[in-house]
């Protein structure tokens, strides 16, 4: 079959939802499709930019390509999913999320504009116009089923993505150090780790890897880190390619993942590929689906005390720690996410 | 600097245009910068619905990204290049060549065809009359792109060339017995010529055909009319050939043919030369006739098939006279001085 994969560009921003279409079309033509990815830059300030992307995608036409149909259409994000096609399947990382559940909340955007209230209700009269024309919706996670579901009272299937190079992903004798690789941007609350390290009782050392999606955040966190003296227990390791990322993992003692509402969070699946237990917290969202606490880590309030505890736990007892990990690196193996799944679902739905 | 590249996309489609965007990426990404590409979805039939496409582009805001500015737009093909930056470079690879052909051409003409046609033909005119000069830079890529938008649009720009891709790999490893003619087979490549001009040579030429054909009935179409021509046991079609087998190719042909029809620029036309191969091309054939010197690194023929076939006589007989063409076209190439670190210093200048 030929596949588009219709998706958003944030410029110079590379994360999860960049490796997931990726992944996706190197899958798809794994399986014998033509596959290719079909992108416009995105930026959602100020509100009134949203309403011209959702046009722009509207106006495009990707039905075929020099006279040859394309025979299905993958959505993965707003406002790329909007774009026609008559046989189009929904596959979501999220929806637009300053227009639902981040309405009015610490990481709110649009609800600060003036025109953030119209812009919102144009955004889910799209959603609600458009996302049921497809011919099936996935989700990757049931956080975001849960929230298409509340915000838009649509039924969808949860389709689990695998992360890139899963099977590269070891285990190694760990090291003296916690291991926290993400974006640095504020949903995925670095800050706590900075202030629950402030707390510690032991030595604990953390690993901070990731680029920030806002340029000046970096800075923002090494001077917080500065100013609750615990510079000396961190390193910014930056942006750092797969290899090194693979060898972190490795050698961690364990890994620190307290995103708040994660849609899902690759995070988790390579902790546990890597055999590492997880230490996230209970508004986490996405990892919840996969990590268990007291089985395969620690999923704990969201307060630099109690982030402090876990971290002194595993710090202390290497040998739980230990066992956790092998009980996450089972509990994948179990789960079935596997590209494998994921091309016969999506391509079936043509 | 941060910076963006805008180029258009036609899915599952690879090929010259997206190579020149994936080259500049690197070679800014090289000097130390940040560069990304984006690729604007265009479907360019029916011309009806180019206006909307048009539209999309302006649509877009790509002046900064996550509260940081894009310091610069390089915009290479229509529409792409209409995106709105208050520092927009253009680099102009493609106009939209259907909205400025004259109407006979048998080719790419049509427009005028269908419904709304002058319209959208008259749109596109006004659109890039007045948002091309938006830009702070004007740059072509050949003399044959930068002299069309002065006669079509009354426009300046500067010609800029750029490499092939993987220029340094390119090698000569002897002069044997065939010519090589690597490109998509499509009416415009002018295959066909290449063909009707074998049925006139006097000596046994052997021609390699490289390439994949646009549209998948063309290929049986040509050995059709090479069967009919008579000279099919002179041809070989060899169809896809990755990187690697393609210059291997190059590195031991006698000589390349190359007689498209008004080309923009021609990277077989550098490959060959850095291959140290004499070109044959055809005098409206565009973009090589900026690189071939005639009787000097190659020939330029009439673009008849008595002509041409005169041509690859003459190379296929004297084959000193195509070995010093050949190597008279590399020290051409060397002298021109064609290279990335030329094209980022003249675009960030």
């Amino acid at each position: 079959m030929r596949i588009v994969i219709a998706t958003v560009q944030v410029p110079f921003v590379r994360g999860g939802a960049e490796a997931l279409a990726e992944g996706l079309r190197d899958a798809l033509r794994a399986a014998g499709h033509t596959a290719d990815i079909v992108a416009l830059p995105f930026k959602w300030y100020p509100p009134e930019c949203i309403l011209d992307q959702m046009l722009a995608w509207r106006l495009l036409d990707v039905t075929e390509s020099f006279g040859t149909p394309t025979d299905l259409l993958i959505g993965l994000r707003f406002p790329a999913y909007l774009v026609p096609h008559p046989r189009k399947v929904l596959w979501l990382l999220h929806q637009h999320r300053t227009a639902y559940e981040w309405w009015d909340h610490p990481f709110a955007d649009l609800s600060h504009y003036p025109n953030g209230l119209e812009v919102r209700d144009a955004i889910r009269r799209a959603d609600g116009a458009f996302i049921p024309q497809a011919q099936a919706v996935f989700t990757i996670s049931a956080t975001v089923g849960r929230r298409l579901k509340e915000y838009c009272g649509i039924d969808s299937a949860v389709l689990h993505p695998p992360p890139a190079h899963a099977a590269r992903f070891y285990h190694a004798a760990p090291e003296d150090y916690l291991f926290f690789p993400s974006r640095l941007s504020r949903p995925k609350r670095q800050e706590l780790v900075l202030q629950a390290l402030a707390q510690t009782r032991q030595p604990v050392r953390v690993r901070f890897a990731g680029s920030a999606d806002e340029p000046a955040h970096a800075g923002a966190l090494q001077r917080l880190a500065s100013k609750l003296h615990v510079q000396d227990r961190v390193d910014w390791l930056g942006s750092i390619g797969d290899d090194d990322k693979i060898h972190q993992y490795a050698h961690a003692l364990a890994v620190v993942f307290p995103p708040a509402d994660e849609d899902f969070g690759y995070v988790a699946l390579e902790a546990m590929l890597a055999a590492k237990p997880v230490i996230t917290c209970t508004d986490s969202g996405g990892p919840l689906e996969v990590v268990e606490h007291g089985k395969t880590g620690l999923v704990i309030e969201p307060t630099p005390a109690a982030f402090a505890h876990a971290m002194d736990t595993l710090w202390e007892d290497r040998a739980r720690g230990a066992a956790w990990g092998a009980a996450g690196r089972a509990r994948i193996e179990r789960l079935n996410i596997t590209w494998d799944n994921v091309v016969r679902t999506l391509a079936g739905c043509s | 600097m941060r910076i963006l590249i805008a180029t258009t996309q036609v899915p599952f489609v690879w090929g010259g245009a997206e190579a020149h965007a994936e080259g500049l990426r690197a070679a800014l990404c090289a000097a130390g910068h940040a560069a990304e590409i984006i690729r604007i979805p265009f479907k360019g039939y029916p011309p009806q619905r180019i206006p909307e496409q048009m539209l999309a582009c302006r649509l877009l805001d790509v002046t900064e990204s996550c509260g940081a500015p894009i310091d610069m737009l390089i915009g290479l093909k229509f529409p792409a290049y209409l995106i709105p930056h208050p520092n927009k470079v253009l680099w102009i690879a493609d106009q939209y060549r259907m909205a400025y052909e004259p109407r006979e051409h048998p080719f790419v003409g049509g427009l005028l065809e269908f419904p709304a046609g002058r319209q959208v033909r008259a749109l596109i005119h006004a659109a890039d009359r007045r948002l091309i000069a938006d830009a702070k830079a004007l740059l072509a890529n050949s003399l044959t792109v930068a002299a069309r938008l002065k006669r079509d649009c009354n426009i300046d720009a500067t010609a800029l060339y750029h490499p092939p891709p993987h220029a340094e790999q390119f090698v000569c490893a002897g002069y044997e017995d065939y010519l090589f003619f690597p490109s998509r087979l499509t009416h415009f490549k002018r295959q066909a010529l290449a063909l009707r001009a074998l049925a006139h040579t006097r000596l046994p030429i052997h021609v390699r055909f490289a390439g994949c054909a646009d549209d998948p009935a063309y290929l049986p179409e040509l050995r059709q009319l090479a069967n009919e021509l008579g000279v099919a046991p002179r041809v070989e079609w060899l169809g896809y050939l990755d990187d690697e087998e393609k210059r291997r190719q190059y590195a031991r042909a006698l000589a390349v043919v190359f007689p498209p029809e008004a080309e923009d620029y021609g990277y077989v036309t550098l490959e060959a030369m850095l291959s140290s191969k004499a070109v044959i091309t055809c005098a409206d054939s565009g973009g090589p006739l900026e690189f071939v010197l005639h009787e000097r690194t190659g020939l330029i023929a009439d673009p008849t098939p008595a002509a041409l076939a005169a041509a690859l006589d003459r190379v296929w007989a004297a084959r000193d006279e195509a070995r010093a063409w050949g190597e008279a076209g590399r020290a051409r190439y060397d002298d021109l001085a064609i290279s990335w670190h030329t094209v980022v210093r003249t675009l960030l200048a």
